[in-house]
């Protein structure tokens, strides 16, 4: 296949930077995200000067009474471009859920239509003191009106309907749950930037943790935290005169509410057949099927979402994602396991959103992941927030278009990739990839 | 429909200073509420295409007409459980005294799909199933102020 998107693995991630995940950072968010995303554009072998397009999702995602506040709790592109002392060309912050594939989006059509030359693509995260879904709400109008009085309030509820619609529906346990957060920990513990640095987590501590809101327990959820990661993105072409090897943004999809519904009441089947939509779109985006992604990164904020990704991506049948998990079918250090969270994921690094995701798919495609670089890594997917409202990103480390043209360069670094893969050669081993799993796979629409 | 007083199941002296959050009444609303304290449960409906909307808004989400005119009617507040959670923590002031508390996903009678969330008041350890059949009930939370929630309702 060859997608239908015309900017198909045009443009490239260049560089990265990631400030330390912390519980609440010594430094103002806004000086930490200048600091990081100067360090992205060195790193990408650039100077600030040269960057020329600023995008970001700057939503504060708390239920909490926080006052939002530009460089305080949020860091909005506009912000940013202030701040930075560059002249960009182009500013622009994605506004929906999915706060990264938007913006990741953002860059791709910039850099594509050349709006921008260099885009800095960043998400600053904020953990504000108190507690972070706390709401001293004593009157309530508009949306809400409709929920809180009611007594249905935050993501924890949110989260806890459609995760136990699933559990009845398919007859799951949620101890079966603890494969997903063991996972997590046990690759975020890899991660020196990561809050849970070297603080892997046993099943039975997860057991044993109080449980929130039925059958959601303590460590389902990822821990807010204080942490910006950057990255550039630029023209696949100026990206092979850069010290990195590119990894190419191959598609992207994003989620569209399709039914209205009370403030965050998503039921299962929303979540699950906007899901197929979204993952449809990626797949014809790219040109790609769920049995050639050899890194399909699913979102984890809460570790529901990574059953409801493993079904809507196709990567298991409906209704058997946490047997899947239970078997082991995650742990990406066994030679069978497919690594969905081998980059930590949120529960593993802190709530850094959508954010471990690309991370991860970036430095395992570019060949900097270093003691956790993987053997086979050329096409990965980024998955962030539920599958219905949120978006994922289809990356590669070959340029499979402009290999089967033969005109352009390919880049010789790292280890996942010694010889030039073509589209056929893709399927091929998009094939292998699908007998050596051995995963029973639903029809991905 | 079914009243539960909540200062009835409780001694007041253990409910807790702060009051849960009041709805405000907005021009769109206020027929809501009226109902509501009078323990009624209504839904809008659509005047063009005379779809049930949860919640409604600018536009009809079933004929997209921008001028909808939806008006609340009063429907059977029965319904059957979709989903549920047992709340441990509440992140809103005036529920800890009822902590751990039921909320329930209810599907309405009336229209496939149509979901409200609300407390269920059999507390927590009521026995629940998918499909399980509710019915409509009320907290008065203030003078002149009732809830919609819901309860058991007896199976057929």
């Amino acid at each position: 296949m060859s997608g239908r998107f015309a900017a198909r693995n045009k443009t490239a991630i260049a560089g990265y930077a990631h400030s330390p995940v912390r519980r609440h950072a010594p430094r103002p968010l806004g000086a930490l995200a200048v600091d990081t995303a100067r360090q992205a554009i060195a790193d990408a072998g650039l100077e600030p000067g040269q960057v020329d397009g600023i995008v970001t999702g700057a939503l504060f995602p708390t239920a909490g009474s926080h006052a939002v506040e530009d460089g305080i709790s949020t860091v909005t592109a506009d912000w940013m471009a202030e701040h930075l002392g560059t002249d960009p060309r182009y500013v622009a912050g994605f506004q929906g859920i999915g706060q990264i594939p938007g913006a990741v989006a953002l860059a791709v059509n910039a850099i594509a239509s050349g709006a921008a030359d260099h885009v800095l693509m960043y998400r600053a995260l904020h953990n504000p003191p108190g507690r972070y879904h706390a709401n001293p709400l004593r009157e309530v109008g508009g949306q809400q009106q409709w929920t809180a009085p009611q007594g249905f309030f935050g993501p924890l509820a949110m989260i806890a309907l459609p995760y136990n619609e699933y559990l009845q529906r398919y007859g799951a346990t949620r101890d079966a749950m603890a494969a997903v957060s063991v996972e997590a920990r046990k690759n975020g513990a890899r991660i020196p930037w990561s809050y849970w640095y070297k603080q892997p987590l046993t099943a039975r501590e997860y057991l044993a943790a109080p449980t929130i809101a039925d059958p959601v327990r303590r460590y389902d959820c990822d821990i807010p935290v204080d942490g910006v990661a950057a990255f550039v993105l630029t023209s696949a072409e100026r990206a092979r005169d850069l010290p990195h090897r590119p990894v190419y943004v191959t598609g992207y999809a994003s989620g569209v509410p399709a039914t209205r519904r009370l403030p965050l009441h998503w039921p299962l089947d929303d979540i699950m057949s906007g899901g197929a939509a979204t993952a449809r779109r990626l797949w014809e985006h790219a040109g790609l099927g769920p049995g050639e992604v050899d890194l399909p990164q699913v979102y984890d904020g809460f570790s529901p979402f990574v059953w409801f990704w493993l079904e809507a991506l196709g990567l298991c049948p409906a209704g058997e994602a946490h047997r899947f998990v239970a078997d082991g079918r995650i742990d990406s250090d066994s030679p069978g396991g497919l690594p969905v969270l081998s980059g930590g994921g949120a529960l593993g690094n802190g709530r850094m959103h959508g954010v471990p995701q690309m991370l991860e798919c970036y430095l395992q495609l570019s060949g900097r992941a270093g003691p956790r670089q993987r053997e086979r890594a050329a096409v990965a997917v980024a998955c962030h927030s539920s599958p219905h409202y949120g978006g994922a990103v289809a990356y590669s480390s070959e340029n499979f278009l402009a290999a089967a043209g033969g005109a352009l360069r390919t880049h010789q670094k790292g280890p996942a990739c010694g010889t030039s893969h073509t589209p056929a050669m893709l399927v091929c081993r998009g094939q292998a990839g699908r007998g050596r799993r051995a995963v029973r796979r639903a029809e991905p629409g | 429909m079914t009243a539960l007083r909540p200062t009835a199941l409780r001694p007041t002296t253990q409910r807790p200073a702060a009051p849960r959050p009041l709805p405000v009444p907005d021009r769109d609303s206020a027929p809501f509420w009226a109902a509501a304290a009078r323990h009624v449960l209504t839904v809008a409906r659509c005047s063009r295409c005379r779809s049930y909307a949860v919640p409604p808004g600018q536009t009809c989400p079933h004929c997209h007409s921008t001028e909808p005119g939806f008006a609340f009617e009063p429907v059977s507040g029965h319904g059957t459980v979709r989903s549920w959670t047992v709340l441990r923590q509440s992140f809103l002031p005036g529920f800890d005294a009822d902590l751990p508390f039921t909320l329930v996903d209810v599907e309405l009678a009336e229209q496939a799909g149509l979901r409200l969330i609300g407390r269920l008041l059999d507390g927590p350890e009521a026995p629940l199933r998918l499909g399980a059949p509710v019915r409509a009930a009320f907290e008065d939370v203030a003078p002149g102020v009732s809830v919609p929630a819901f309860v058991l309702a007896s199976a057929g």
